[in-house]
């Protein structure tokens, strides 16, 4: 196990070393820097300052490009995570009913609709979203992230969380707003993700219901149920977890679109704003931050589907 | 199961969501930009001025929105000299600034708060003037220099106005956005703690709300001013939110996320107005939309081709295609309201037949690939430049005229301009105060530069000549008549093509009273009271 964690962080390692590197000749180049040491050395400084947590001063409000690249990048992170939830409660019912009612009514049903949805472009969804509600009766706010009636002090910068937080002062309206807020565009971006986790799923399901070990179930003379519930779902999800391992950059990109769509303080607004304000050295911080967070993550899927799934053990040991 | 339970319940109660804005003690005014400073002095633009002038400031006088007089602010009365170069002013009494987390004052307002916030635009040597850089732009103490040439401090509650020569414009001066009163305590404050800048960003005024933050260059909050000197504002917590898109604010406004929007998107004009429950305010300004036509350069130098070419655009369809109902076509730069309009100004048809054989004639090389360069952000006044561009190119397409439309983000564009490597030129100027020489000395003074409003390169001995003589007439009849003798010249000669001069629109949902909009200094929430939402 500690080998294997071991071998892992030296992905990490070697990974996080190209993107510094990167990230150090976004730096020089945005900053126009005269300094005429050897680019070794300035590396070197760099990632001593980038250790200390000295990443630099946004140019357009002074504040320090860390703190609001973290706080930007947690509002992206939020609303991602509130989309996956929503989407696996809805996706996967209707990824196993496809899969095990493979080339039936219902599947062709499903399929249709999430090949419509893999179709349709996240961001013309997003500006249809802004409209399509108001247009039906339905009253949701589309911009911004918080109404700018409530003041939430920044503590997490998940808004969800700080306006819980702020409860002693707005009670729970701060957070239904806030809660209000992410509807919309969680519901663009959980669309994406419907539509592929329906499709790994039914790919999932569809492969291990042919397997032998199911059909020795049938045998057994156990119930369709039984062996969905007992053998067919523990088999499935490895592989829908590693394959949405390998979708997390897409859904964070799409997340900053839509944002952008939305005008919400998320990563994508303050990657957008930054270029267009010139303050360039928000690109190199938000490659730092944006790209190690998937390295993590991603590591931390790896360890999570080891503990899941005996298959994925066999990378424990070294020979493999 | 139970997930999918708790889920649906989510969404249903998200389905019962209650906007704030229902808070009848808070209102939401959703602006395009924010303001670039919080100081009026320093900074023009219209979201500057809506964010600043009357929320944050009181003024010495103002004018009365119904009957364009000048009325009392912080000068109660005041009284001119027999010479006609001096005016006193006496102040208010008991006005006390804001009180926020960043400055306590510790006295009421009086004569020296007056002569700091003037001396800062005036004097070359006073410390705030370089501060911010604000004395690197033409327009910051423009106005004041070479009218005032003294302010004396009589006693703690009277100043004194002296002027170079005799002029009429003081008191326009004095009522325009540029001539708020600043607290001299608070810079003093700021200077010996070492931070004089942010006498623009954290502001101290005397108006009837103050500053309480601005956050994420999106937000900015006001708190109701407790010891305001007049009318107490009836609407404690003033929020701007600044949303860029038209189309969003609107959607905002029938949610009620926002109150009051500004500039509704010109193209949605006549369908919101079909909305019952939406209110659109719309004020005539002066600010006026051009094709301007650089002058120092061939064949713009004659004034054949430019009246020609003045024939060939069919002004109407730009005005119905861009500004819809946001503004009123116009043949003359000054706008018919004003004093010095001469109504006799000749009408520019659309002839484009005539145009062609007046450019033949002078034998115009149509092998000549003409430029149009036009801003790529839109602005206050044209709703859209580019289209606008596009529309003048169909035109002169009709002719026979070749062109190209060059579309510039705000500093290339600059450095084009300064260039002087451009033909045509679709822009615009912002009016200030409703003086003619506010809106003629930036467009054809020669001492004005291209950025400052000359995009047409103009200078003509004779148009200086009519500019600086008529600023100093005392004469009201004689100042009408020089003006009379300038426009006729600018007909004759065209150095611009004015398109419409654009309203200042804003909408607001029904359940708001008493806004008050000024097309000249912002939008004033003084008055405002807000019925709640049931």
């Amino acid at each position: 196990m500690l080998k294997y964690l071991f071998r892992r962080l030296n992905l990490l390692i070697i990974t996080a070393f190209i993107l510094t590197i990167i990230a150090f000749m976004l730096q020089h180049w945005s900053s126009g820097s005269i300094d005429n040491r050897n680019y070794f050395l300035q590396y070197i400084d760099y990632m001593a300052n980038i250790f200390q947590g000295r990443w630099g001063i946004s140019s357009i409000d002074q504040r320090s490009l860390l703190n609001k690249g973290l706080t930007a990048f947690a509002s992206t992170l939020e609303l991602c995570f509130v989309a996956c939830i929503t989407s696996i409660i809805v996706a996967f019912p209707l990824g196993i009913l496809a899969g095990l009612k493979r080339n039936g009514f219902i599947d062709y049903t499903i399929m249709t609709i999430a090949l419509i949805g893999l179709a349709i472009p996240v961001f013309w969804l997003a500006i249809i979203m802004t409209m399509l509600p108001n247009a039906v009766g339905i009253s949701l706010p589309v911009d911004g992230n918080i109404s700018p009636v409530f003041e939430v002090p920044v503590i997490s910068g998940f808004v969800l969380i700080d306006s819980l937080l702020a409860a002693d002062q707005y009670q729970m309206r701060a957070f239904a707003d806030r809660a209000a807020h992410l509807i919309l565009p969680a519901v663009v971006l959980s669309f994406f993700l419907i539509t592929e986790i329906i499709r790994l799923t039914r790919h999932a399901i569809t492969m291990i219901m042919r397997s032998n070990y199911i059909k020795a179930a049938y045998a057994k003379g156990l119930a369709t149920k039984q062996i969905v519930l007992r053998h067919v779902l523990k088999n499935a999800l490895p592989p829908i977890i590693h394959q949405i391992r390998l979708q997390l950059s897409t859904i964070i990109s799409f997340a900053m679109t839509i944002e952008i769509v939305f005008s919400s303080d998320g990563a994508g607004v303050w990657l957008l704003t930054s270029i267009q304000e010139g303050d360039y050295l928000a690109l190199p911080a938000a490659v730092l931050i944006i790209s190690g967070f998937i390295l993590l993550s991603s590591i931390l899927i790896d360890i999570l589907l080891m503990i899941i799934s005996p298959t994925k053990r066999k990378a424990l040991y070294a020979d493999q | 199961m139970r997930i999918i339970f708790v889920f649906t319940v989510a969404l249903l109660l998200g389905g019962c969501y209650q906007n704030e804005s229902g808070l009848s003690d808070t209102l939401l005014y959703c602006t395009e930009n924010s303001p670039q400073s919080f100081n009026p002095q320093i900074s023009h633009d219209v979201s500057t001025l809506d964010a600043t002038t009357h929320q944050l400031y009181n003024r010495l006088i103002k004018i009365d929105p119904t009957s364009n007089r000048f009325i009392p602010d912080l000068a109660t009365h005041w009284l001119e000299s027999e010479d006609k170069l001096s005016y006193t002013f006496f102040l208010r009494r008991n006005v006390s600034f804001h009180q926020t987390d960043y400055f306590s004052p510790k006295r009421y307002f009086n004569a020296d708060d007056v002569i700091f916030s003037f001396n800062r635009m005036l004097n070359k040597n006073h410390p705030f003037h370089s501060v911010n850089r604000v004395s690197d732009t033409f327009f910051f103490n423009h106005p004041f220099t070479n009218l005032v040439s003294d302010i004396i401090k009589v006693d703690q509650y009277t100043v004194k106005f002296v002027l170079n020569s005799p002029d009429a414009t003081l008191l326009a001066n004095l009522a325009a956005h540029y001539a708020v009163i600043h607290s001299q305590e608070y810079a003093q404050s700021l200077l010996s703690r070492g931070h004089p800048e942010k006498i623009d960003f954290y502001p101290i005024g005397t108006g009837p709300y103050k500053f309480k933050n601005f956050q994420s260059s999106r937000v900015t909050r006001y708190l109701a001013h407790d010891l305001y000197w007049g009318e107490k504002a009836a609407v404690k917590k003033l929020i701007y939110d600044v949303t860029p898109n038209n189309t969003k604010r609107y959607t905002k406004l029938l949610s009620g996320e926002c109150d009051v929007i500004t500039y509704p998107a010109a193209s949605q004009l006549s369908k919101i107005s079909k909305n019952t429950d939406v209110v659109i305010s719309s004020q005539p300004t002066a600010n006026i939309a051009l094709w301007s036509f650089n002058t120092s350069r061939e064949p713009f130098d004659q004034v054949e081709v430019r009246q020609a070419l003045s024939h060939a655009v069919d002004q109407k369809t730009i005005v119905d295609a861009v500004f819809f109902e946001s503004a009123s076509a116009t043949d003359t730069l000054l706008a018919k309201r004003s004093w010095a309009f001469n109504p006799r100004s000749t009408h520019i048809n659309y002839q484009p037949d005539d145009s062609l054989l007046s450019l033949k004639q002078r034998g115009y090389d149509f092998t000549k690939k003409l430029t149009i360069l036009t801003p790529s952000d839109n602005s206050v006044f044209n709703p859209n430049f580019h289209k606008t561009a596009e529309l003048i190119q169909a035109n002169l397409f009709d002719i026979g005229i070749d062109s190209e439309i060059i579309s510039l983000t705000h500093a290339e564009l600059e450095k084009r301009l300064l260039s002087g490597d451009y033909d045509t030129y679709v822009t615009g100027i912002n009016i200030h105060i409703n003086d003619p020489d506010n809106l003629f000395r930036p467009l054809l003074s020669c001492d004005s530069t291209v950025l400052e409003g000359n995009s047409s390169r103009w200078c003509s001995a004779q148009v200086q000549e009519l500019l600086d003589s008529t600023l100093i007439e005392p004469s009201f009849i004689k100042r009408v008549r020089n003006y009379y003798e300038l426009q006729k010249i600018i007909q004759e000669q065209r150095p611009y093509f004015p398109i419409a001069h654009v309203l200042r629109m804003d909408a607001f949902n029904k359940n708001i009273s008493g806004l008050l909009v000024n097309p000249l200094t912002g939008i004033n929430f003084q008055n405002v009271r807000k019925i709640e939402a049931r």
